[in-house]
């Protein structure tokens, strides 16, 4: 990915050095990285409204496709946190997957909130920022299945980025901690966490563009605290973060398990607990 | 996977539910915590006419938070917005806004009208 995107970078630099970088305003980092957070909290007393969508396509056999979409209201109550909260949609659509029954649905999924810290905020001599983020979700419906299922998770992020050329190249890195408890309609309860982290690259291109890849090496247990491993995943893939206006901007992004494996099962990949591809594609409007 | 009785399914879930509800608020409490109200802010007055910030360079002292007053001598509203200083505000016509910013570190924080491209202006602290 890093290579790629090098020369991507290289190849573009006639132009990049054509347009002045300082002239640009700086960027908010918040989603020029793809399924990457960067640090950026948004300004105070900014509000935004968000339609976040994440497809998950392919498992071993049959068809598999689900979606889970955040309708999500967003705003900045100081300058150092950021408060989300919204509902989520789901969809599936599966069909001759083993251990999975057969499904076509719409529905409402859940809620979820989000807590936002900056903990180290990046000025003209600093180009590292940090942010911490708490994200409790509740689900009605199962991400992987579509069942009913009572399900609460308690995402736990550490989003950093670094701006390594003025407003022209930056460097985004997450670790993610997502311990989670599922009640099923059978009265099992299932405890499992994911837990990993990721790498991104992204290269402002016009003052608007910004393109990059991203790299995740993800990592699930059959526990919360992080003892019982069943198996891990490398996704690698592009990133697009598109600004049309000043208030309004779309981010898209799309992973593919590159290499995987499943404790116990000796096959390539690992698509019982991840997917093959993932896709995201969110629509933001500020006011 | 765990098997639990139906009864100790039910608590324990609920259980869990309410640490994640404190754990959440116990964050909350700790990033609303902010140390720089308590400090004498450095004031900044910037006039914004014909499209463009008067003075457009100014400066502040690091470690104390700055408060701007913007006063807006044009017939329309502007946006005082600036990513670095992580505030936006609007300011209506023919009026003045107050915006204040945290104790900030030295560097240069860029400031602009977000409805206006050509306007921009710079604080720098030291």
């Amino acid at each position: 990915m890093a290579l790629c995107v090098i020369a991507g970078i290289s190849s573009y630099g006639g132009a990049a050095r054509a347009e002045d970088a300082s002239a640009w305003r700086d960027i908010e980092t918040k989603y020029i990285f793809g399924f990457t957070t960067g640090s950026g909290i948004g300004l105070e007393g900014e509000k935004e409204f968000t339609v976040d969508s994440i497809g998950r396509f392919g498992k071993r056999d049959g068809n598999y496709a689900a979606t889970e979409t955040k309708y999500e209201f967003e705003f900045t109550p100081s300058q150092f946190i950021q408060i989300e909260f919204g509902a989520l949609g789901s969809t599936h659509n599966i069909g001759g997957v083993t251990g999975l029954d057969d499904r076509n649905q719409v529905a409402l999924a859940g809620g979820f909130a989000e807590f936002r810290y900056l903990a180290l905020e990046r000025t003209s001599n600093n180009p590292l920022a940090v942010t911490l983020a708490v994200e409790p979700t509740v689900r009605r419906i199962d991400e992987t299945s579509g069942e009913r299922v009572r399900n609460f998770e308690f995402e736990t992020t550490v989003n950093a980025d670094l701006e390594l050329m003025r407003n022209r190249l930056y460097a985004g890195f997450n670790l993610l901690y997502e311990p989670e408890v599922t009640q099923m309609l059978t009265g099992e309860t299932q405890r499992e966490a994911t837990f990993g982290g990721s790498a991104a690259l992204s290269l402002r291109l016009a003052s608007n563009v910004v393109l990059g890849g991203e790299v995740w090496y993800l990592r699930h247990y059959d526990a919360a605290n992080l003892t019982s491993f069943t198996g891990d995943a490398v996704m690698l893939g592009p990133t697009l973060y598109l600004r049309f206006t000043p208030k309004m901007f779309m981010t898209a992004a799309w992973n593919t398990q590159v290499w995987g494996r499943e404790i116990g099962n000796p096959v390539s990949l690992n698509l019982a607990e991840f997917q093959r591809h993932r896709a995201k594609l969110k629509f933001a409007w500020e006011f | 996977m765990l098997k639990l009785e139906e009864g100790q399914q039910v608590s324990k879930v609920t259980d869990m539910t309410r640490k994640l509800a404190l754990a959440a608020l116990c964050a909350l409490a700790a990033f609303a915590a902010s140390p720089s109200q308590a400090q004498q802010a450095t004031e900044i007055r910037l006039t914004y006419s014909n499209g463009q910030f008067q003075p457009n360079q100014v400066s502040a002292p690091a470690d104390k938070p700055v408060t701007f007053r913007v006063k807006n001598l044009d017939a329309k509203a502007m946006e005082f917005e600036s990513t670095s200083l992580r505030v936006e505000k609007v300011v209506a016509a023919n009026s003045e806004g107050v915006i204040n910013v945290r104790a900030l570190k030295s560097g240069r924080y860029e400031f602009y009208d977000d409805f206006n491209d050509k306007a921009r202006g710079a604080l720098t602290v030291q």
